[in-house]
């Protein structure tokens, strides 16, 4: 906490009567083959964003090989039956467009944003990356090497490196520990791989289009059963794993990274999924300790130590298993410092109940941030796609707000004991293992680790 | 062609303060910001990084709202906060529930009027700044580059050739009669613009500005050191030693017209024909087809938003099989052929149509997703700074929907030569030995 006393601010006007917040009507359909269509009028400016969600990606495949459905997602938009792929670049400029295909856990997806003037060129072309990719060879073989390259230069970066080893240590079998491919997988990927995971996933029956923008629901619909209404295709049965054994006992994993002038601290513990009852809990509890600027583990570690430019603690949702996770990247003389307040903060949460004043200010924060998405098309999209994507309640962003006012200070308490669960976290440093590692040592039983994943 | 059009409201309070309000209450929240025209290129010599040091500064308390409390104050309304320290400007910004508008307000009068930070502040914003240096530059791969190592290699002029971040010996040397000097000097409300943008009506906001900043004192304006550059007459290049990386990497620069000229609106577009995305002339040839180089982007930093002499940058990460001289020469190809044959009628009308999609997404934009309107906030207070017309925001796409075949073709071969480059290799350390 602050050393220096907390002066109060004077003579600041009061908050006014707050207005209604009202999110737009969504239009819901299901077109004969499976797919679901969500839609919302968003008039903010003459476009529409959009997303044509698959409720699969690299866990379901797993099997075969690491970062299969995304390397799958990055050929998709490298041509198809029809076009090559600087016939598809060139269409997305002529339509003002931008595109995306990407595969993470649990999803695959495509987005897209662009003039509402060329909704249907764009929905097609949508359609036609989603039906007819072609995984040229020649396409294939360019961004293996892309792709080689890029797994050798992330191993580079300390956010990656701690991010992949917590995932490691929190996840062990699970698909979820798995992040990124190996160099030596990366070259064994076959096209057949791909089209196959690409015959598993983009299927009408497992996506999901959602579409916020500047169009007229009705109209949109039409345009959207004409293009996609003849697709075809079958969901592959989503695959089941094992629940990941939760790691005891606190320990330390150093990631040594040679003539690095910072350190990256990462530390986790499981948490839950979105659909748990207790999530808007857990995501006040987070926005007390270190999810906001206004948080206590940024006015002790960066406003009152100048330990850290950006501390963050955050929730982690997959759709099966959840983390908390607390990231700094601080000065390297101190490790322990910081950790020593990273877990001060959460233990004070777990063992002192929160003030009502800061309590109220915290369910403010979190309630007014929500409305801050209500003004623009992606925000909006952003906001549809976590409820759809999620299974969550029709009326979840309707009541969101009513709920996180409800919270008491008990429950946040109670909160902290369940899922900020400092005795177990599991610390990951990333740094040079000179200069750092007597100092992690001091937090439980150390493990080193180079950038490529050797143990030392 | 443009379809949009944003009703714009302004004024100007007594003691110099401009006012600029776009009224929208689809959405119960607005976006408040307060520009001062002071950024990093005019920071004082000796005090590389000061400007940005001096922002953290103003959220460490004024008058009657003590350290925390700005902060506090803002995220206990349900909104957000930051601030950002650019070539030629520096950004205060809120968006929350629009019943906090009111606070908000009182909030950056207090500081704009009487900023008050101690030792203490000073030492502690400084720790933090150095690890914002460390974790965004000294500690990554390509950290920096090249918006920190083009400026030395490119510029003569100090303004413009300086590490804006700060050379550490600079930021301690700072101290804080440097502070209220440089608050003293340009956070006067005669060098700024007040922006509301989102739930509010023009009468209610220009009545709360009034209330609350027409009590500050205006002050002599500020006088601004000459940004320009002596005149290039060779192409300049320079070496920057990469720690981390696993490739070779390169930028590659040109000093961009004039702004708001005929010759502006034209090379910004010829940058569209370059390097606007995977169809851009630079990604096609270079990453799609020669498969040189695994990235290559670039663009004008901000282009909007930039007051003096800024550049058109290309940067590229290449394979280590290809030197930095065939990688070079493959560019030079791709230049070439635009200044030989121009683009295409088809190429151009593309181009265009991208560009206004991309303006209205600037102007609905937020940034990261958490800030409603930061684009049309940012250029309706460059626009007012720099021209003092935030009208603009509604006119300036016409300039670029009018540029021609010819008009492209005549600023490639104009501005697209050696006397108005700069280059920087970026190689790494491991990639040498690993090729020895």
């Amino acid at each position: 906490m602050a050393t220096q006393a907390t002066e109060i601010a004077k003579g600041v006007p009061a908050l006014a009567a707050e207005r209604a917040v009202t999110w737009p009507k969504r239009t819901r359909a299901r077109l004969a083959n499976g797919l679901e269509v969500v839609l919302a009028e968003a008039h903010s400016i003459p476009k529409f964003h959009g997303e044509l969600y698959f409720r699969a990606g690299n866990a379901q495949v797993s099997d075969r090989s690491t970062g299969l459905a995304e390397m799958t997602a990055t050929l998709v938009r490298t041509g198809t039956a029809q076009r090559a792929s600087r016939q598809i670049e060139e269409e997305l400029r002529r339509l003002g467009a931008d595109l995306g295909s990407s595969s993470g856990q649990d999803t695959s997806a495509i987005g897209f944003a662009g003039l509402s003037e060329f909704a249907e060129p764009l929905l097609q072309l949508v359609n036609e990356l989603a039906r007819e990719a072609s995984f040229s060879e020649g396409e294939l073989e360019r961004e293996r090497r892309q792709k080689l390259e890029e797994v050798k230069l992330e191993r580079t970066s300390p956010g990656f490196l701690a991010g992949e080893r917590l995932r490691k240590v929190l996840f062990g079998a699970h698909p979820y520990a798995l992040v990124s491919p190996s160099e030596a997988q990366v070259t064994a990927y076959k096209r057949e791989d791909l089209q196959g995971v690409y015959r598993e996933i983009y299927a009408p029956e497992n996506a999901l289009l959602m579409l916020v923008g500047d169009f007229e629901p009705q109209a949109m619909l039409k345009l959207i059963e004409k293009t996609f209404g003849n697709w075809s295709g079958r969901q592959a049965r989503p695959k089941e794993f094992p629940a990941p054994p939760k790691p005891r006992g606190r320990r330390v994993y150093l990631v040594h990274n040679p003539g690095s002038v910072q350190t990256q601290i990462l530390a986790g513990c499981h948490a839950i999924t979105r659909k748990h009852p207790d999530w808007i809990r857990l995501g006040l509890t987070n926005s007390l300790y270190g999810g906001a600027f206004n948080s206590r583990l940024i006015m002790n570690i960066r406003e009152d130590k100048g330990y850290t430019y950006s501390p963050r603690s955050s929730v982690n949702a997959l759709r099966h298993h959840g983390y908390f996770s607390v990231s700094a990247a601080v000065r390297n003389d101190v490790v322990a410092a910081s950790l020593t307040e990273i877990f001060y903060e959460i233990d004070k949460l777990r063992s002192v109940p929160v003030p009502e004043a800061e309590l109220s200010d915290a369910q403010n924060y979190l309630t007014g941030i929500f409305s801050l998405g209500l003004a623009s098309q992606d925000g909006l999209l952003s906001q549809f796609s976590t409820v759809e994507l999620n299974e969550l309640p029709a009326d979840y962003l309707e009541t969101y707000r009513d709920k996180v006012r409800a919270i008491t200070s008990a429950e946040l308490m109670a909160c902290a004991r369940k899922y900020c669960d400092s005795a177990n976290m599991q610390i990951v440093v990333v740094g040079d293992r000179v200069q750092i590692e007597d100092q992690a040592a001091l937090f439980g039983d150390l493990e080193i680790y180079d950038a490529q994943g050797n143990k030392l | 062609m443009s379809s949009l059009h944003i009703p714009i409201h302004h004024n100007t309070l007594k003691n110099g303060l401009r006012v600029v309000l776009a009224a929208d209450a689809t959405a119960p929240v607005v976006t408040v910001g307060v520009y001062y025209m002071i950024g990093f290129r005019l920071e004082p010599q000796g005090r590389s990084g000061f400007a940005h040091l001096f922002e953290h500064m103003m959220f460490q308390g004024s008058e009657n709202a003590p350290k925390m409390q700005h902060i506090k104050l803002i995220n206990s309304s349900g909104g957000v906060l930051n601030g950002s320290t650019m070539y030629d400007v520096t950004n205060y910004y809120e968006a929350v529930p629009s019943n906090g508008l009111e606070r908000v307000l009182w909030l950056e009068a207090d500081r704009m009027r009487a900023l008050k930070v101690d030792d203490e502040n000073l030492r502690n914003q400084r720790d933090v700044v150095k690890e914002e240096v460390r974790v965004n530059v000294l500690n990554q791969p390509y950290g920096g580059f090249p918006w920190l190592d083009m400026p030395p290699v490119a510029f003569r002029n100090w303004a413009n050739a300086h590490n804006f971040y700060g050379d550490f010996h600079d930021l301690d040397a700072a101290n804080l009669a440097d502070v209220q000097k440089f608050f003293k000097t340009y956070y006067v409300p005669n060098n700024a613009v007040l922006l509301m943008l989102g739930d509010v009506t023009p009468q209610d906001g220009f009545a709360l500005a009034e209330k609350y900043f027409s009590p500050i004192p205006t002050s002599a304006a500020p006088s601004f050191a000459d940004p320009s550059e002596p005149p290039q007459t060779e192409e300049r290049r320079g070496h920057v030693e990469e720690k981390f990386g696993t490739l070779p990497a390169m930028a590659i620069a040109y000093v961009m017209p004039t702004r708001r000229t005929p010759d502006w609106y034209a090379t910004a577009l010829l940058d569209q024909a370059l390097h606007g995305g995977r169809a851009g002339r630079v990604y096609r040839d270079l990453v799609l087809e020669r498969q040189i180089a695994v990235e290559a982007e670039g663009g004008v930093d901000d282009i909007f938003g930039t007051n003096g002499p800024s550049q058109m940058t290309t940067r590229i990460l290449h394979k280590p099989e290809y030197s930095h001289e065939a990688t070079l020469a493959a560019f030079d190809t791709i230049l070439r052929e635009v200044q030989d044959n121009g683009i295409t009628e088809d190429e151009l009308q593309q181009i265009k149509v991208k560009w206004r999609s991309d303006y209205y997404s600037t102007l609905e934009g937020g940034r990261g997703g958490y800030m409603p309107r930061y684009g049309l906030m940012h250029l309706l207070a460059c626009f007012t700074l720099f021209d003092n017309d935030p009208q603009l925001v509604n006119s300036i796409l016409d300039g670029f929907l009018g540029v021609k075949r010819e008009d492209i073709q005549r600023v490639a071969k104009k501005y697209l030569v050696p006397e108005n480059r700069a280059i920087v290799f970026r190689a790494p350390v491991a990639g040498k030995k690993e090729a020895a």
